[in-house]
């Protein structure tokens, strides 16, 4: 009967000039399947498992290769693993979900919840945003940003320099800090925040964790220290993402089952903690390349930055700062002691191996070789273990062929294509160039 | 002469081969009353006309004339009408009443009758057309034995390329005309039945480079309801229909009844048998494992690269130095991954030399496929009728893959009073499929397949037609998978076709309704509207312990496409005074589509077995809804003077929903306006008429203008989308998650400002005919330039966007097509007719959009389809060694750069003596043939018809995804050379430029580097997708009639039963991405096949 509905008023429509307007226009070529604007609660989601997924993949993959924690032993990982497969294109996924998936929407969220006067909504996307931005200027050194992110207005935006972008860092971390004291404004995160269900005391801690990772690597130690100090006090803080099950994944979970066998734990790693008697933590990590393996599981807990990491923080910037104290040594163990929680082994595990004086000399003979070792190990897929190694060279690693280990990543093969401001790819050197903070 | 067939056949009959012959002897056999007519056929200087055939009227039993233009015919009683024919004559119908002694004087008329269907259905003579058209006559169609219409065509007309995407039964093909048109819209021409557009869509619910082959929905018409079918190539001949004529149009007439008073029954039935044609070449020589050591499936190892498979033995003691460990073995203790025990070197195990498996020949069976056909046509002076079903049954070449059709179809007319005729037909056609997992996909059936090594047996000792349905040959009993990788990698091809199978279920309906009303030969007006409702039902599984769903997935998609299409014509025409004549048309057009999609999805199953969204843990839906609507203003004149000169001109202004801002509508900014003039010149008029050497001669000339809207609707406007989550390397994720839903801004930014892409193209033609029409050649040149091309531009990513729709492209298409026809030898009892079809188009990207100098279309990273400025359309882009020129004045655009190859030279590179890699991607292959020729033969002696069809393409790449990636696991034949061979320089250069000198052999290393497989480069596997191909064969016997037996047929065909190649893979004639934009791609496709099909047509 509609259809019949339907062929009498083609036919009539056909006939007249009166009914086009009503018979094209209007709703038809309203996209019916999608919206043309969304509240800011609807976005939070996606942006912040877009985050948690790309930090927790390409990130944790390529970095922990590059660090000798993991070793690409099959099909396209083989030839990664000895870098000449590290070609621009495989770093599009990382770049784009970085751009397109993530700063973006921040950006476009910011531009809602500081309209409507969302202040501590607006913390929140500015502390992820700072997140974020380190995360790819740490691997890419320069990028666009003043200059990014406004579609057909500026089709080729230039780069900055690392330095300007830890600067917008650094302040849109205090900015954030400063809304977090303040007024929340009329919409209060909740349930849509998935990491921290809206807790501002925690997003407020977050921020100054993030920040004492940046000015660690800016060379700002009391600063880091300072920063750190305010930073989450116990792992139930942490930043981090809980995947659900099976059906949305964790990005190692996935990995492993769908690509079983291309990336395998690496031998320098297992080399370097069976030297440490380290049996306990290496039971646990060397045989998570499989999917049925109980630490890489389907509902896995993606940090973005740790209670452990911010007390190795405290642990090297009391060391660098003062030499050592007691206080910078209760950290180091405290940062082990949280590894071996993470990886759900008890105290027993975690009194034996301390007992070694290779791992816990005691307050005085700790050195920085021994700190940066056991947060090496105890950041286990964490992307920063690649910062850390950049910035240290702890531990020492030996490249998988030719004579340099990548100091930092290609751009993206779509960056170097279609972007007449990007340098072309003969400029950039994944051997050579080191980011901003390293050299 | 009937004697002599009868007595053939009764031969036949006796040697009882088989029951239908008999039937058909036994029909043949009834000899009843008839009479015989005689007489002389001459031209008109009496000249006896030798070969001038004459056919008892609605029947296919006839005569040609002899040496002395004598003829004698046996006519059965009740008919009446003869009809004469003869190249270059007008053909005539004659009643005989009484007579049985008829003389004939033909009238020269090259084409004077000859009536052509044009765009809207409006019946013009050839001769006054001022563009191309080329008619197939649907018999043809159906002779070649192909079940989908656009396979049909292949050959038949100049201009048209058509390529099958793969050899899955039910798998769709690809039809162009004249090129592409579009950049990155649709390029498939219109489909018009009788009037009406009709659906064509190929819809995909997977990835294009993965899931299962797709239909194109032309194949829901059944072949042998085809009366004919026009191709309209140019814009001028495609002009009123607007925007959705612009990339071709062809328009199909189906059967109808005829107005003999009688009933007319036809029964055709055939029988085909498919094979694959060939598989790409792979080594069997080396085991599994790394050079010197085997390892076997247990550790995983992906490569054949291991010892000679000659130098291996089997052991069974778990004790042995080599035995792998415990989880190898069963509760039992014996090895699970083959029945004669582990492998080990020779010497050290049990003495039973290793066996080489050859997994991939022996899994294909041959296809089968049963047609049956039955019409039913009759129909008096007021009112004509045709009914006819049909139902086809196929199994492929693949086990478990199915295509089902039946249609059902009433076409019928009625003239209730004079003047006023009403038609109508409606069509349903159920089809239904089960379909393999193909392609880049790690549960498609040849990835697997073809990656195991020659060590591994994937039916585990059993027959290959066992294997199928043996579960223990490729699973074991705790539901993993029996593989050679130890459960990892890919599915086992025997898993596959049991367990991750696509079901396919589509309902149809078409058809239309029709009215004209005569008013006077000055006004006729007509209505015509058509409905296509499509529902297609689809069903994706996937049980647990898939290598592409570990957890299982069961994913339902459900389609529903409806469109309408509605014409409301006035047409008329006369003669204005002796030398002026004038006929137009005015009309109206409106046009709806809407295809709806629903998908469920459920992941995780609880238990094996059961493949039901019941026992799905994660259950996820979404909906997509595509609408637009069009409207059209036609108007056209067409004036002539005497026979010799014809000028049309023709303006359509169509509005299409798919422009404008839907937030501020304004009708104006729809609407696009399509003028377009054409001339037809006979200036054969002009010479002395009679010479039979030179009997007709025209020149056609054109110019249209056409628009397009953009491709798809919604592009005005930017939105949201529920994003799904991931980098490529493991399964995305996607909303709800955990309860909570996501939204994210899409990637791709509408744009409200879009005006229609513009094409305009001129069009030159030539006619000309010798011999009386014995021989005629028609050649036709044309240009299109299309600007304001609607892309969807490529954007940075640092935008925020990957792309944005603009109106920015300029594309140039030219070609020139050429048809020869000849009949060489027209006797009484032989003739022969030849027809050679020559295409050559080129259509050359000159402009995309600012600061973009490609253009992403199809493929993947190393090698993918791109749109590339100066390139030709769709280039093959990827990876390429590097040149000396490279990065020199010399190296001007993104084609390779001149010079030898550099060699790496860096002794510390793991890569030394290898090709160094050219750190731009190159244009490395174009995937457009140079040329495509089509020869048609068909040789008639006596009631023998022989025909055979030879289709030639020239060049076209293609790129061999397929070697690539098995040159990596050391399968690929040429990896069981090249790692044996001698030490060796590649040839090319150091960098300081000296002759290369740095010896190496291609072994693991060489192919797993970046020169390799799965590295960066992509021309090395860059191949000639070029071919010479007996597209069809057949030969048939025509059966006589007597009385109520009205004749028939019997003949046996062959489709594609030769080629030749100088491609490297399987048959070059496939395409990965089906039948998109972007082609040239074989990564792990589906063989193709070819046929051979024994047909029976009869006619009571």
């Amino acid at each position: 009967m509609k259809s019949i509905n339907k062929l009498l008023i083609m036919c009539v429509f056909a006939f007249s000039f009166v009914g086009c307007e009503n018979f094209i226009g209007g709703e038809i070529n309203k996209d019916p399947n999608n919206p043309t604007s969304v509240p800011v609660i609807a976005q939070m989601p996606a942006f912040q498992i877009a985050m948690a997924d790309v930090y927790g993949g390409a990130f944790s993959r390529f970095s922990c290769m590059l660090s000798q924690q993991v070793e690409g032993v099959a099909r396209q990982w083989q030839s990664m693993n000895q870098y000449t497969g590290l070609t621009p294109n495989r770093f599009d996924a990382a770049w784009n979900n970085i751009y397109e998936n993530i700063l973006n929407e921040l950006a476009i969220a910011q531009a809602s919840a500081e309209a409507d006067g969302y202040n501590h909504y607006l913390g929140i996307l500015e502390v992820m945003e700072a997140f974020t931005l380190m995360t790819a200027t740490d691997v890419w050194d320069d990028m666009p940003y003043t200059d990014a992110l406004k579609g057909v207005e500026s089709i080729n935006p230039t780069f900055d320099t690392q330095a300007s972008i830890y600067t917008v860092i650094n302040a849109k971390l205090d900015n954030a800090i400063k809304l977090f004291g303040g007024a929340p404004g009329a919409l209060l995160p909740g349930a849509e925040d998935l990491f921290f269900g809206g807790d501002i005391a925690l997003w407020n801690k977050a921020a100054h964790a993030i920040k004492a990772r940046g000015l660690m690597k800016e060379g700002d130690y009391s600063g880091a220290m300072s920063e750190a100090m305010q930073g989450m006090s116990s792992a139930a803080e942490n930043m981090a993402y809980q995947y659900p099950d099976a059906s949305a994944a964790g990005q190692w979970y996935r990995f492993n089952r769908d690509r079983t066998g291309d990336l395998e734990f690496h031998p320098t790693m297992r080399t370097l903690m069976t030297d440490l008697k380290d049996t306990d933590r290496l039971a646990v990590m060397d045989q998570v390349f499989d999917p049925s393996h109980t630490y890489l599981v389907a509902d896995f807990l993606q940090e973005l930055i740790s209670y452990r990491e911010v007390q190795f923080i405290i642990a090297e910037t009391d060391f660098r700062n003062n030499g050592g104290t007691q206080a910078g040594y209760d950290a180091y163990l405290a940062g082990i002691k949280a590894s071996f929680d993470r990886l759900g082994l008890g105290q027993d595990e975690y009194d034996a191996y301390v007992a070694d004086a290779a791992v816990a000399p005691g307050v005085g003979n700790l050195t920085l070789e021994i700190i940066m070792t056991q947060k090496y190990i105890a950041m286990f897929l964490q992307p920063e273990v690649y910062s850390d190694w950049r910035r240290t060279g702890i531990p020492t690693l030996l490249p998988t062929s030719g004579p340099t280990i990548p100091v930092r990543w290609d751009y993206a093969s779509t960056e170097y294509l279609f972007n007449t401001n990007s340098p072309s790819e003969t400029e950039v050197s994944i051997y050579n160039d080191k980011v901003g903070w390293n050299r | 002469m009937p004697d002599f067939v009868f007595l053939i056949l009764k031969l036949f009959s006796m040697k009882r081969l088989s029951l239908v012959l008999s039937l058909v002897l036994f029909v043949a056999g009834f000899a009843l009353a008839q009479k015989t007519i005689t007489g002389t056929v001459t031209d008109e200087a009496g000249e006896a006309l030798i070969g001038a055939s004459i056919l008892v009227k609605g029947t296919t039993s006839g005569t040609v004339t002899d040496l002395d233009g004598k003829y004698s015919l046996s006519v059965p009683d009740g008919s009446d009408v003869l009809i004469y024919s003869y190249t270059g004559f007008d053909t005539q119908e004659i009643e005989i009443g009484t007579r049985t002694v008829v003389d004939i004087i033909m009238a020269e008329g090259i084409s004077l009758g000859e009536v052509v269907v044009t765009a809207l259905g409006v019946e013009r003579e050839e001769k006054a057309l001022g563009y191309a058209v080329q008619q197939v006559k649907g018999d043809d169609v159906a002779r070649s034995g192909a079940s989908n219409a656009v396979d049909g065509l292949v050959g038949k007309a100049a201009g048209i390329q058509v390529t099958r995407s793969s050899g899955s039964v039910g798998g769709g093909s690809r039809i162009l005309i004249r090129g592409v048109t579009s950049m990155v819209g649709n390029n498939q021409p219109l489909i018009v039945i009788d009037g009406v557009r009709t659906n064509n869509e190929t819809l995909l619910s997977q990835a294009s480079t993965a899931g299962t082959a797709a239909s194109n929905r032309l194949m829901d018409l059944n072949p042998e309801d085809i009366e004919s079918i026009n191709v309209l190539k140019g814009a001028a001949a495609t002009a009123l229909y607007g925007t959705s004529g612009s990339t071709g149009v062809v328009l199909i007439t189906t059967k109808k009844g005829g107005k003999k008073n009688r009933l007319d029954v036809n029964f055709s039935s055939s029988v085909g048998v498919d094979n694959i044609t060939r598989m790409i070449d792979l080594q069997n020589t080396f085991a599994q494992g790394r050079p010197d050591t085997y390892r076997g499936p247990e550790t995983g190892e992906s490569g054949s690269w291991g010892p000679a498979i000659a130098d291996l033995e089997y052991a069974t003691n778990p004790d042995h130095p080599n035995a792998p460990g415990a989880s190898a073995f069963d509760a039992a203790g014996n090895y699970k991954f083959d029945k004669n025990g582990f492998l080990v070197p020779k010497g050290t195990g049990n003495g039973v030399p290793a066996n080489t498996y050859n997994n991939v020949d022996p899994f294909f069976q041959t296809g089968m496929n049963f047609t049956n056909s039955i019409s039913i046509a009759g129909g008096g002076e007021t009112a004509t009728f045709r009914l006819s079903a049909s139902d086809l049954k196929a199994s492929g070449v693949i086990p478990n893959e199915e295509y089902n059709r039946k249609t059902v179809k009433l076409a019928s007319t009625l003239n209730p009073i004079e003047g006023l005729t009403i038609s109508g037909s409606v069509n349903f056609t159920k089809s239904d499929y089960v379909r393999v997992q193909q392609g880049s996909n790690t549960s498609g059936l040849l990835l697997g397949m073809l990656r195991t090594p020659g060590s591994f047996d994937n039916t585990n000792g059993f027959a290959p037609e066992d294997a199928v349905n043996e579960v223990s040959a490729y699973q074991f009993p705790d539901f993993t998978q029996r593989t050679y990788r130890g459960g990892g990698g890919y599915d086992n091809p025997y898993w596959i076709i049991n367990n991750a199978l696509g079901y396919e279920d589509v309902s149809r309906t078409f058809g239309n309704v029709k009215a004209d009303y005569k008013f006077s030969d000055w006004a006729i007006l007509g209505f015509n509207i058509g409905y296509d409702v499509t529902t297609d039902v689809r069903k994706q599984e996937f049980e647990i312990n898939s290598r592409t769903n570990a957890g299982g997935r069961v994913q339902h998609d459900e389609f529903n496409t409806q469109q309408y299409d509605s014409y409301l014509n006035l047409i008329g025409g006369g003669r204005l005074n002796d030398d002026l004549g004038l006929n137009y048309l005015l009309g109206a057009n409106a046009f709806s589509f809407d295809n709806h999609r629903t998908q469920t999805r459920g992941d995780e199953l609880v238990f094996p077995g059961f493949l039901d969204l019941s026992n799905a843990t994660a259950v996820s839906a979404f909906e997509d809804i595509n609408r637009y609507r069009s409207l059209g203003f036609i108007g056209q004149v067409e004036l002539n003077y005497r026979s010799l000169l014809y000028l049309t001109l023709s303006a359509r202004q169509d509005y299409d929903s798919r422009l404008g801002d839907p937030t501020d509508f304004k009708l104006e900014n729809t609407g696009f306006f399509y003028p377009s003039a054409s001339m037809s010149f006979v200036f054969s008029e002009l010479m002395n008429s009679g010479s039979t050497a030179f009997s007709f001669g025209k020149l056609r000339l054109s110019y249209a203008q056409v628009g397009s809207p953009p491709p798809n609707p919604y592009s005005t406007s930017s939105v949201f989308v529920s994003p799904t989550i991931g980098d490529g390397w493991g399964d995305n994720i996607g909303f709800p998650i955990a309860g909570s839903t996501g939204f994210d801004q899409s990637n791709l930014l509408g744009n409200a400002n879009l005006t229609p892409e513009l094409s305009t193209t001129l069009e030159a033609g030539l006619d000309l005919r010798f011999l009386n029409g014995r021989l005629g050649l028609d050649v036709t040149y044309y240009r299109t330039e299309t600007k304001d091309a609607i892309l969807n531009a490529s954007l940075p990513r640092s935008t925020g966007y990957a792309n944005v729709w603009l109106n920015s492209g300029e594309m140039t298409s030219q070609g020139i097509e050429i048809t020869l026809n000849a009949t060489p030898i027209q006797t009484k009892d032989f003739s022969w007719d030849t027809q050679v079809n020559f295409t050559k188009s080129e259509s050359i990207v000159n402009k995309l959009a600012p600061g973009i100098e490609r253009l992403f279309l199809a493929g993947f990273n190393s090698a993918g389809t791109y749109l590339v400025e100066g390139n030709q359309y769709g280039a093959i882009f990827g990876g390429a060694y590097l040149r000396q020129d490279a990065g020199t004045d010399k190296d001007q655009s993104l084609n390779v750069p001149g010079g030898p190859v550099v060699i790496n030279d860096d002794p510390n590179s793991s890569e030394y003596g290898f090709q160094a890699v050219d750190p731009t991607q190159r244009s490395i292959g174009n995937p457009n043939p140079d040329f495509i020729i089509g020869w048609n033969n068909t040789i008639n002696y006596k009631r023998f018809s022989f025909n055979f069809l030879l289709d030639w393409r020239e060049g076209g790449d293609l790129w061999n995804g397929t070697a690539w990636a098995l040159s990596f696991f050391g399968k690929s034949g040429l990896t069981a050379e090249t790692r044996v061979e001698a030490a060796a320089p590649i040839e090319g250069v150091k960098s300081d430029g000296t002759p290369n000198d740095i010896a190496i052999t291609r072994g693991r290393s060489y192919w797993t580097s970046s020169v390799g497989g799965f590295g960066a480069i992509g021309e090395q596997f860059v191949q000639d997708g070029g071919w010479v191909r007996l597209r069809e064969v057949g030969l048939s016997y025509s059966l006589p009639s007597r009385d109520w037996f009205k004749g028939g047929s019997i003949g046996v065909s062959g489709r594609n039963l030769w080629f030749q190649s100088d491609y490297d893979g399987i048959d070059p004639e496939t395409s990965l991405t089906s039948t998109g934009n972007g082609q040239g791609f074989d990564y792990f496709n589906m063989p193709s096949t070819k046929s051979v099909i024994v047909k029976l047509s009869v006619n009571f």
